[in-house]
This record gives C-alpha cells, sequence and structure tokens, in this order.
C-alpha cells in the first residue's frame, strides 16, 4: 500500500471515529439505541484506570458537582404532567432557558429530545428515565459517544454557571479553576494592555529626543 | 560596495526555526479554535467552513495540537543541550540565560521608571525582561491549554481516568488561557515587537535573526558593551538580508500579523453572541 493511501485510510478511521457519525438524527432506531462499545470495553484484558458505578457520585473529596436539585417532575414519567400550559407545540427553550446554553444544542443542532426522549419526556431521575444515572451513559450519550461509561456520563451537559456565587458549593472545582484562570488573565491584561501604551508613548518621545539630538 | 554592515546578530537559526513553527501552529489552532468556540455564530460557521465544517476545524485543531505539543516536549532535550555544562549551574544564570534573575527584577523596575520619566532606560542583556516574560508564558500556556486539550481530544478516553466533570473544568480552563494567549500575542506582542516607533510598522529581528547596532545600543546597552569588551562585537555584525528576502519577511509576516488581527477584530465584535452561561 502506498504512503498516501495509509495516510488517507488512517485520516478516514480518524473521521470515522468520531462522534459526529454516530449522530443520526432521531431516528426510530436511534431513539431505541442502547449504546455501543469500544473495542477495548469487550475485548479481553480490558482496564478502566478510573471507574464509577453507574448512579453513584464520584466527588472527589467533595470538589466535583454535588447532587443536582431534585424538583417535583423529576421522578414523573411524564415531568409535564401537572404543566397546565405544557403542549408538544411549544418549544422546550420556551419554558426552559437556562437549559439552552449547553454546547450540544448551541453548536451542534442536537435537540433536546435527542437526549430527553420525547413522548413523555420525564423527570431525569424517574426510574425509567434514560437519562436516570444509571443507564445515563449507555442510553444516551453512547448514542454519539461510542463507548461512554459511567464517569462520562457524569459529564455535566447543563452546566452551571462557573462564576456565580452558588457553584462554589455546587460544583468547587469549576467555580475555583475558573476564577483562578480568569484572574491570572484579567491580572496580565491590566497590567499589560496600558503599560503597553504608556511604553509606546514614551518610545515616540525618546525618539523624537534623539531625533532632535542629532540636529 | 557590499552594504554596511550594521546589524547585530542575535537570533540563531535554530531560535529562529522555533518561533517559526511556534508561530505557525499557534496561527493554525487559533484559527480552528476561534472556529470551534464561535461556531454557534455566521462568523464562526464560515471560519470553520474553510476546514469543512466543525468536524474539520476540530480535527486539525486537535493534529495540530498535538504536533505542537510534540514540539514543546522536542525543545526540552534542546533547552539541556544549550546549557553550558562545564559551568553549570552558574551557567544558568549568565547573561545569554533566559532564566529570571535578580538583573531582570532591576530592569523591570526601572523600565517603569523610565516610562514615567523618572531615570534613564536601564542598561539591558541580551534579553529584557519582557522577552523572557514572553518566552516563559509559552512555557506555562501551553502546558495548561496542553494538559486540557488532552483531555478534551478523547472525552469519552479521558473519563477511564478520571471523573467526566473535570472535562467541564478542562473545557473553560482551555477557553480561558486560549483567550489569555490570543489576546496577549494579538495587542501586547505585536505592538511590543513590531508597533514600537523604533521598530514600525514591521520589524523582521525573528526572520532575519538581527537588529540594528544603533538600536541595540539604546535597548541592550550592556549586551553591546559586553561584546565590545570581549572584542567580539565586529563579528557579531552582518549586513542587512538581500532586499528580496527582506520583502519576504515582510509580506510573510504581516499576513500572520493581519491574520492575527482579523480574529481579534470579528472574535470582539462577535464576543456579544456567544452564549457562555
Ligand atoms: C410550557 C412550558 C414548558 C415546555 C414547553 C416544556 N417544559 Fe419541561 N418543564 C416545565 C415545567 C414547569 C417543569 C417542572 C419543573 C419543576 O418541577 O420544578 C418541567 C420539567 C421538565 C423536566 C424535568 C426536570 C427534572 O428535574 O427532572 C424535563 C427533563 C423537561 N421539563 C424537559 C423538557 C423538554 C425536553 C421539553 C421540550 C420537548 C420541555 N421540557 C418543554 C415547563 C415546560
Ligand atoms: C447532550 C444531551 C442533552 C441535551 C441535548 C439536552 N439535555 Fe437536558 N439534561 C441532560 C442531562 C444529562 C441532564 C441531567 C442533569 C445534568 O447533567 O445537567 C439534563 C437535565 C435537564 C433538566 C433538568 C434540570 C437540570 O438542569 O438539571 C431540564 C429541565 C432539561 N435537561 C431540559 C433540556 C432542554 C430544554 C434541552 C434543549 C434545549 C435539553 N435539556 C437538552 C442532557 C441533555
Ligand atoms: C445526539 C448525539 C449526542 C448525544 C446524545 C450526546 N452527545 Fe456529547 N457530543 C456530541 C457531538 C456531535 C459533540 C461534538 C464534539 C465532537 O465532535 O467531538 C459532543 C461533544 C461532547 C463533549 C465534548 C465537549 C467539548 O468541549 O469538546 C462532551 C464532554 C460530551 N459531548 C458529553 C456528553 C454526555 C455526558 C452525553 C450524555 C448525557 C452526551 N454528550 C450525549 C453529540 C452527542
Amino acid at each position: 500500500m502506498s504512503v498516501g493511501h495509509t495516510i488517507i485510510s488512517l485520516l478516514g478511521a480518524l473521521l470515522m471515529a468520531s462522534p459526529v457519525f454516530g449522530q443520526a438524527m432521531n431516528t426510530p432506531e436511534d431513539l431505541a439505541a442502547t449504546g455501543f462499545f469500544r473495542d477495548q470495553d469487550t475485548l479481553p484484558g480490558s482496564f478502566r484506570f478510573y471507574q464509577q458505578l453507574p448512579g453513584g457520585e464520584e466527588r472527589l473529596w467533595g470538589i466535583g458537582p454535588s447532587h443536582p436539585k431534585i424538583r417535583r417532575s423529576s421522578f414523573k414519567l411524564d415531568a409535564h404532567e401537572d404543566v397546565a400550559d405544557f403542549s408538544q407545540q411549544v418549544r422546550c427553550q420556551k419554558c426552559h432557558e437556562p437549559q439552552t446554553k449547553d454546547l450540544h444544542g448551541l453548536r451542534m443542532d442536537i435537540s433536546c429530545v435527542q437526549c430527553h426522549r420525547n413522548q413523555p419526556v420525564s423527570g431525569v431521575f424517574q426510574y425509567y428515565s434514560p437519562l436516570n444515572p444509571i443507564r445515563r451513559h449507555a442510553y444516551v450519550c453512547a448514542k454519539c459517544h461510542e463507548g461512554a461509561s459511567p464517569s462520562f456520563a457524569s459529564y455535566m451537559v447543563h452546566e452551571p454557571n462557573p462564576i456565580a456565587s452558588e457553584t462554589r458549593s455546587t460544583f468547587p472545582a469549576f467555580y475555583y479553576a475558573v476564577w483562578f484562570m480568569l484572574i491570572l488573565a484579567g491580572g496580565v491584561f491590566v497590567f499589560f494592555l496600558p503599560y503597553t501604551v504608556l511604553w509606546w508613548l514614551r518610545d515616540l518621545i525618546a525618539k523624537f529626543k534623539r531625533s532632535a539630538g542629532h540636529a | 560596495m557590499p552594504e554596511q554592515r550594521t546589524r547585530l546578530k542575535r537570533f540563531t537559526p535554530v531560535h529562529r526555526l522555533w518561533h517559526l513553527t511556534l508561530m505557525l501552529l499557534f496561527m493554525l489552532l487559533s484559527v480552528t479554535g476561534v472556529a470551534w468556540m464561535f461556531y454557534e455564530t455566521q462568523w464562526g460557521r464560515e471560519l470553520a467552513g474553510l476546514f469543512g465544517g466543525y468536524q474539520g476545524a476540530l480535527e486539525v485543531h486537535k493534529i495540530g495540537g498535538l504536533v505542537l505539543l510534540a514540539a514543546l516536549l522536542l525543545h526540552i532535550p534542546y533547552l539541556f543541550y544549550c546549557i553550558d555544562w562545564k559551568k553549570f549551574p552558574g551557567s544558568l544564570l549568565n547573561a545569554n540565560s533566559l532564566v529570571f534573575q535578580w538583573e531582570d527584577i532591576k530592569g523591570f523596575f526601572g523600565h517603569i521608571g523610565w516610562v514615567f520619566g523618572l531615570n534613564d532606560l536601564p542598561k539591558y542583556e541580551r534579553w529584557g525582561w519582557w522577552a523572557k516574560f514572553d518566552y516563559w508564558a509559552v512555557w506555562w500556556g501551553l502546558t495548561i491549554v496542553g494538559v486540557t486539550g488532552l483531555m478534551l481530544y478523547d472525552p469519552v478516553l479521558t473519563s477511564d481516568y478520571m471523573p467526566g466533570w473535570m472535562l467541564n473544568v478542562a473545557l473553560w480552563v482551555h477557553r480561558i488561557e486560549a483567550v489569555l494567549a490570543m489576546g496577549h500575542i494579538f495587542t501586547v506582542h505585536f505592538t511590543v515587537e513590531h508597533w514600537r516607533p523604533g521598530n514600525f510598522p514591521f520589524n523582521a529581528g525573528m526572520f532575519d535573526g538581527t537588529m540594528p547596532l544603533e538600536e541595540a545600543r539604546h535597548d541592550h546597552a550592556a549586551w553591546v558593551a559586553r561584546l565590545e569588551g570581549e572584542g567580539r562585537l565586529d563579528a557579531a555584525l552582518v549586513a542587512p538580508p538581500p532586499v528580496p528576502l527582506r520583502i519576504l519577511y515582510f509580506v510573510f509576516g504581516y499576513s500572520i500579523i493581519l491574520l492575527g488581527i482579523y480574529l481579534l477584530v470579528f472574535a470582539v465584535t462577535n464576543a456579544a453572541l456567544l452564549t457562555l452561561f
């Protein structure tokens, strides 16, 4: 096989392996999927350095996200049972503004029901809900992310606002890491931006003085 | 008559090769990274379109990031090669070294004093405090962006090594560090190196490897004095590069600068369209 051919097939394999190609839109088969496994998950000798129990919470000494808020609807088969003005015709975004800010929806046009399933949308902790943490990784994430594990599913799709003060207690690692970076970046800019302007002006003066000295 | 030898050798060909590699990869990562970050805007989609959509942009971003990390790793043996082991560890603090020294702290405060007209410009050695800051900023910058970038390279694999919620953290850290790096390069670095009155409009120093002796006497007085004292100044002087090369440096350098300005202007004007929290 020629080198060019090898590179192209390698690139092809890379592309096929990326989750994008699993991203079939909302077909019945898609909705019925139960998850895919990677080779290393099914071949003998498979080993995961870090494992999390499905539905278990791993907060690493309390720095990870705490248990999400439980709402009245969180355990309902039809989360919108008691919502008077709910209708299939109204867009989810209209009532769930805080949940419209994740990159799955914003950047990849993934619709809410690709994760939440439809008819009816159930509460995320309802026992049979695909989003119930005991099966979320396999029933939802693995549809597109081959080999998604319970640990992977602990990624917060609807992430909290990292700089809001309540995040300090609900997801400390997120809060402190982001503030640390903001202060680092802010510090560099606060010093260097004005200083560079002053430096520029001072150079101009020096240049004038030097050319005046030569004359 | 050959042109006057008015320029002082400053960067070796290897220095310039490192800078060129870093610059090209930095711009590639900036364009693809910004395209992904702004993918929800029209402009971001157009940028990503250059790579065949976000899949292409992300793929190029990931490969570019790996190459840059490989370059960073290769830089370590190069550093070991550069160290003068015979005079180690004292040689780490010699005048050609990029290690921060007491002189740099004095040079820094002396510079502030000079900017405010309180004292003369300190007599700098070969590398000013700002050059050392830029050098080490690449180290910490690439470490932060590299570690988080590797985590995001394959989120599923990463979650075999740590809880998946670390990806929430990684993405934000990656993002802020990238904004810091691009913001710094496209404003401060360009201004200090290219647009200060002495250098305007373009300073080819990192391309031809030299700086005008006249300028060095002013900006790096201690260095020139040392070379003169050691009798090495004459050997370090060269004529300016031929005109075609100068044109090439200018055109190439300015396309990079303009690309940076383009990203900066459009990122700032589109920032309000981003949904961040
Ligand atoms: C008319 C407004 C409205 C519309 C439209 C709507 N919802 Fe809801 N949704 C609500 C309200 C109100 C609740 C109950 C919140 C509570 O219990 O505090 C709810 C609850 C939920 C819950 C359960 C929350 C939990 O904690 O488990 C989910 C999931 C959900 N909605 C998803 C959706 C999706 C997906 C759509 C689009 C198909 C949608 N909603 C459309 C108003 C709406
Ligand atoms: C990539 C999959 C995914 C998509 C797309 C998605 N969600 Fe969710 N949603 C989740 C998961 C997982 C949870 C559980 C809590 C968490 O991890 O943030 C959840 C939780 C919720 C909740 C419960 C309250 C909360 O924030 O925890 C509501 C309401 C909700 N989603 C609404 C929506 C709406 C509306 C959309 C479309 C704009 C949407 N979701 C798109 C995965 C998704
Ligand atoms: C409908 C398909 C789909 C589903 C379902 C889905 N994702 Fe994604 N996800 C994507 C796509 C497409 C990307 C784009 C990034 C890429 O191509 O690598 C992505 C990216 C991600 C990323 C990387 C974010 C980044 O900053 O690069 C994480 C983490 C993630 N998803 C977590 C989840 C989790 C957790 C779930 C389950 C609750 C989930 N996804 C469900 C399609 C999906």
